[in-house]
């Protein structure tokens, strides 16, 4: 056994004995650092500190929860869920059989913009209780495949979408095979509203993580479609619509960009959409949607920044003020030693 | 063969060295309580010399020579009663064909190869009878420097201190007068076995009736203190209790029948003295603590009589000093004199609790609130096991993002000043009483820890799903899930800051540094893609990521709102229910920067004249040696020897007027 802190204890606390001109004197250099003597701050939560960090919480944040409020407030979002009113009468009961056959899928609506929409108006489907995330989804891809030309054959990470026929699939895996499929496109009185469908995806994403030289190979080629077909003389670098949803989303229910409509809408303009509803949601009874939105500095129609910046600081606001109440109504003297334990209760051993 | 420096028998004033020659030495150890030695005159006589306790010694003196031994035995008790640690001295001349046939079976006994203690003490025991008492010896052995103090303040702190002692009854009970642990308003319980009634029976000789008599006189007396004690118990303002026993009554009250009965009694004591006890009953008594009480049992000691006490405790803290090295060897703590245990225990012990508690329930809370964001995570993807975080966030999490804050705070983190914990022992009840880590506050930080990652979760998915930016294109699972993580890591470090009281640079440096280490790994880790990569899931996140305002909007909202609780918690806590700690530091946090380099600069400012002069006194240069070899501080000799070796020691004051008086006194009238 041997004795663990005997010097930085015994030399610590300054030992009566052996003075100064003894030289073998066993007592360790004396540091800050050793003898714990560190120059510290030592807080101490006052009420005073609680409430002036509430006070500062609520004067940052109610102002910026406002600001982001009115941000969201300022975008202009149109969603139309169309996956049940695009089924035909007659299939009603079994979408499953439609969207399965050769059936025509073409349908058409009709949105109303309440507001003015400035341009860029963005282009979005979002799909509902789609699993994007689901483990072996989104590990069903190859990055290597992707990037470039020499790697075409490494699939080993995309089972079960491989290979087809004996060759191997490009691009491989779950997430390329069950691309989106739907296309839009909108008319406004009578006049073809262009979409812009360059430029929808991360820069990132089509200058490096696809390659230039990757040309679709092979693919949709087995029995069972999961999606849209690829052009295969386009290199994956410029199919876009394969990069966005390559992206796979963090929750079941997402929205992906389409395209960019560069046009300002003006209020009760009717915008007719002809859809092709291609994509079967319908097997796991997922919902369809359309959405055109704008955007402001802080992204899309989202309330929930600003109302959580807002309920943060109205709460912080609300304790400053109750804390204020409780420090004038009940005081404590700080140090006050009849709070201390022993003297609370004398006589307890 | 040595030599003895004795004054000449014939010459006045000259010495001669005599020789003796050593014939055997019988050790000392601690079941004989003497040692001896037998050594031959220089013109034949042979002669047995026995040094050892006062009891063993008047066990073996011959008849003859009863009026010495009565007033031996008086002067024994003032010395005793003075706190003087006594010997008896005795001697035996030993014809020459008595000492050769006892000579034979020493020399058997020692060349031996089982046994041989066993055989060396039976041998002994043949010749060390029939001895002539010589005479007693006195020696005062100070008690070290603040021991006084110490134990008072160990005793203000709710700890117990017992004495176990080899002493005489007398002089531990002086002892432990001198240590403030007896004092005349205590009720004091004492068994004894030098009882008039015991000396009796043991007188008579018979073994087996001395063991039965004072069994039942131990038993008896047991149960009369122990009805006795509840009475004082009762009224808070009534007396103290203490215990006095003796060895050889601690030998039948640790038998099976009546330990109990000892154990409750001596627990209810606030102190107890063992005198006269050997090494082993030392082990035997801090095991009946140790293990009929389940306290934690300390046990601190100098000599190597104390090995067995320092190994049988649940802490044995061993003294270095002029006793040797091994109780020291055999402790767990070591220190360099009794008062360094007030430090030892109020503040490095109190400490050390602290940090204790605060690092492990961190380390729970930190990883807690990390997994639970994945827990969350599951029930959006289809309970499928998809991880919501990449692989290294969470290899690492725990290896560099968050690891060295609480590395610091386990080191550094002092509630109150080394000075305030020694001048508020009380204090120390906190962590006998386990305040900082029971069910109570695991279950508080727990609950703190899923309502932060509720927060971590929810407000970073929820706010990120519309576009990421006014260029409308949207974040994927793995730019959420870095946002999350570095909200995570961001929060768990600045929640680290919030339970520290005392807050060095070296935090602000692991805590500032922990955080810039992540988003530096996080840059490097986004910005290249190598070929040996399974994906690139991670790549250009971090940089798109903090291009948007989003980032640095949620970045300031998420950690204030999971922190908001815990900030909530604190602040009613310490105004509403504050510990014992926390009004010691408001009532001191106006004190002058507290970094004062402990005790010498305070004491030096409160001194009495005495304590001054012991203090200047300490800090001269010793002598050689501490044992001079004179017990008695008699007139002449002492001078008389200094000058022989040259040293000039001036004579004492009163020596000379002692002499002054006798020389008048010889001039002829």
């Amino acid at each position: 056994m041997s004795s663990s802190t005997p010097s930085s204890s015994a030399g610590g606390v300054g030992s009566a004995d052996s003075a100064a001109p003894r030289r073998n004197s066993k007592r360790p250099k004396y540091s800050k650092f050793t003898q714990q003597e560190l120059p510290a701050c030592k807080p101490i939560l006052t009420p005073r500190w609680v409430i002036s960090a509430f006070m500062l919480v609520s004067i940052v944040f109610i102002p910026i929860g406002v600001v982001s409020l009115f941000a969201s407030r300022d975008v202009v979002e149109i969603i139309d869920r169309y996956e049940t009113a695009c089924v035909p009468d007659g299939y009603k009961n079994d979408k499953v059989t439609f969207i399965q056959s050769n059936l025509t899928k073409q349908c058409n609506r009709t949105l109303t913009v309440k507001k003015r929409m400035k341009k860029p108006i963005y282009v979005y489907y979002q799909l509902d209780n789609f699993y994007q995330n689901h483990r072996r989804y989104v590990k069903s891809r190859s990055d290597s495949q992707l990037k470039e030309n020499s790697s075409w054959d490494d699939v080993s990470s995309c089972k079960p979408e491989d290979t087809s026929n004996g060759q191997p699939i490009v691009p491989c895996g779950l997430i390329a095979w069950s691309l989106f499929n739907d296309t839009y496109n909108f008319s406004l009185n009578d006049q073809q509203l262009a979409v812009n469908k360059k430029g929808i995806s991360w820069k990132s994403d089509r200058d490096s993580k696809f390659g230039k030289d990757v040309f679709p190979k092979n693919f949709q080629n087995g029995t069972l479609k999961g999606g849209a077909t690829l052009n295969p003389s386009i290199p994956l670098s410029e199919q876009e619509d394969l990069i966005v949803w390559m992206r796979t989303a963090a929750l079941p229910t997402f929205r992906k960009l389409y395209g960019k409509i560069e046009q300002d809408l003006q209020p009760n303009d009717q915008i007719h959409v002809t859809l092709d509803n291609n994509y079967n949601t319908y097997s796991f009874n997922g919902k369809k949607k359309l959405v055109l939105s704008t955007t402001s500095w802080l992204g899309g129609k989202n309330d929930f920044l600003g109302i959580a910046y807002l309920t943060v600081g109205g709460l912080c606001f609300f304790l400053a003020l109750s804390f204020t109440v409780v420090y004038l109504v009940k005081p404590r003297r700080l140090g006050d030693p009849s709070y201390l334990s022993w003297n609370r209760n004398p006589g307890g051993h | 063969m040595i030599y003895v420096r004795e004054s000449h028998v014939e010459k006045m004033g000259k010495t001669q060295d005599v020789s003796y020659e050593i014939l055997n030495v019988l050790e000392f150890n601690s079941t004989r309580k003497r040692q001896s030695v037998v050594c031959r005159y220089p013109d034949g006589r042979l002669v047995l010399y026995c040094k050892g306790a006062d009891t063993v010694i008047y066990e073996r003196l011959g008849t003859g020579n009863d009026d010495l031994n009565k007033v031996t035995r008086v002067h024994l008790e003032q010395f005793g009663s003075a706190g003087l640690r006594t010997l008896c001295l005795a001697y035996r001349d030993l014809a020459p064909d008595l000492y050769e046939s006892w000579n034979e079976k020493f020399i058997t006994a020692k060349s031996s190869l089982r046994d041989r203690e066993k055989r060396l003490d039976e041998v002994a025991e043949l010749i060390e009878k029939e001895l002539i008492l010589i005479g007693a010896t006195a020696i005062e052995d100070k008690l070290q420097e603040g021991v006084p103090n110490c134990i008072q303040t160990l005793s203000r702190a709710g700890i117990k201190i017992w004495v176990l002692t080899g002493d005489k009854i007398e002089t531990a009970i002086n002892i432990a007068y001198a240590c403030n642990l007896l004092n005349n308003e205590m009720k004091q319980f004492i068994i004894s076995s030098e009882t008039d009634a015991i000396r009796e029976v043991e007188e008579r000789g018979d073994q087996t009736e001395i063991a039965r008599f004072m069994k039942e006189e131990v038993k008896k007396q047991l149960k009369q203190f122990l009805d006795e004690a509840p009475q004082y118990f009762c009224s808070p303002s009534g007396p103290k209790l203490a215990l006095v026993i003796d060895g050889k009554c601690l030998m039948y009250a640790l038998e099976p029948s009546l330990r109990i009965m000892l154990l409750t009694l001596s627990l209810n004591c606030s102190s107890v003295v063992c005198c006269r006890v050997s090494p082993l009953q030392k082990a035997q008594v801090t095991s009946l603590v140790k293990k009929g009480a389940r306290k934690i049992t300390l046990s601190i000691g100098d000599g190597a009589n104390d090995v067995s006490m320092i190994q049988a405790a649940h802490i044995g803290i061993g003294i270095s000093g002029l006793e040797g090295m091994q109780a020291v060897m055999a402790s767990d703590f070591a220190i360099a004199q009794f008062r360094f245990l007030e430090d030892l225990l109020l503040v490095h012990g109190r400490w050390s609790y602290i940090r204790l508690c605060k690092v492990v329930m961190y380390f729970f809370y930190k990883n807690l609130a990390f997994t639970l964001t994945q827990f969350w995570f599951t029930f959006g993807t289809g309970f499928s096991g998809q991880r919501f975080y990449d692989d290294w966030f969470q290899s690492l999490y725990n290896v560099i993002f968050t690891a060295l804050p609480v590395v610091i705070v386990g080191l550094f983190d002092q509630d109150i000043s080394s000075s305030l914990s020694k001048k508020y022992p009380e204090l120390y009840k906190e962590g006998v009483r386990n305040m900082f880590f029971n069910r109570r506050i695991v279950a508080i930080w727990a609950c703190f820890a899923v309502y932060q990652s509720l927060v971590f979760f929810y407000f970073v998915s929820l706010s990120s799903s519309t576009s990421r930016d006014s260029d409308g294109k949207m974040f994927g699972l793995w730019d959420v899930s870095t946002m999350a993580f570095t909200c995570v890591v961001v929060t768990v470090n600045l929640r680290l800051l919030m339970m520290c009281n005392s807050i060095t640079r070296w935090h602000y440096i692991s805590v500032g540094g922990s955080i810039i280490v992540w988003f530096v790994f996080i840059f490097v880790y986004s910005g290249i893609m190598t070929r040996f990569d399974r994906n690139d899931n991670m790549f250009w996140v971090i940089y798109v990521l903090m291009s948007t305002s989003y980032f640095y909007v949620t970045l300031l909202l998420v950690p204030v709102a999971a922190l908001l609780g815990d900030f909530l918690y604190l602040g009613v806590q310490r105004w509403f229910f504050p510990y014992d700690y926390q009004i010691v530091q408001e009532s001191h946090k106006d004190d002058a920067d507290s970094i004062n380099t402990p005790d010498s600069e305070e004491t030096k400012e409160h001194l009495t004249p005495d304590e001054a002069r012991s203090n200047a006194i300490s800090q001269l240069p010793k002598e050689v040696s501490k044992h001079s070899g004179f017990a008695f501080d008699s007139p002449g000799y002492e001078s008389f020897f200094a000058t022989q070796f040259g040293k000039y020691v001036p004579p004492k004051a009163w020596d000379v007027a002692r002499r002054a008086s006798m020389k008048s006194k010889s001039k002829p009238k």
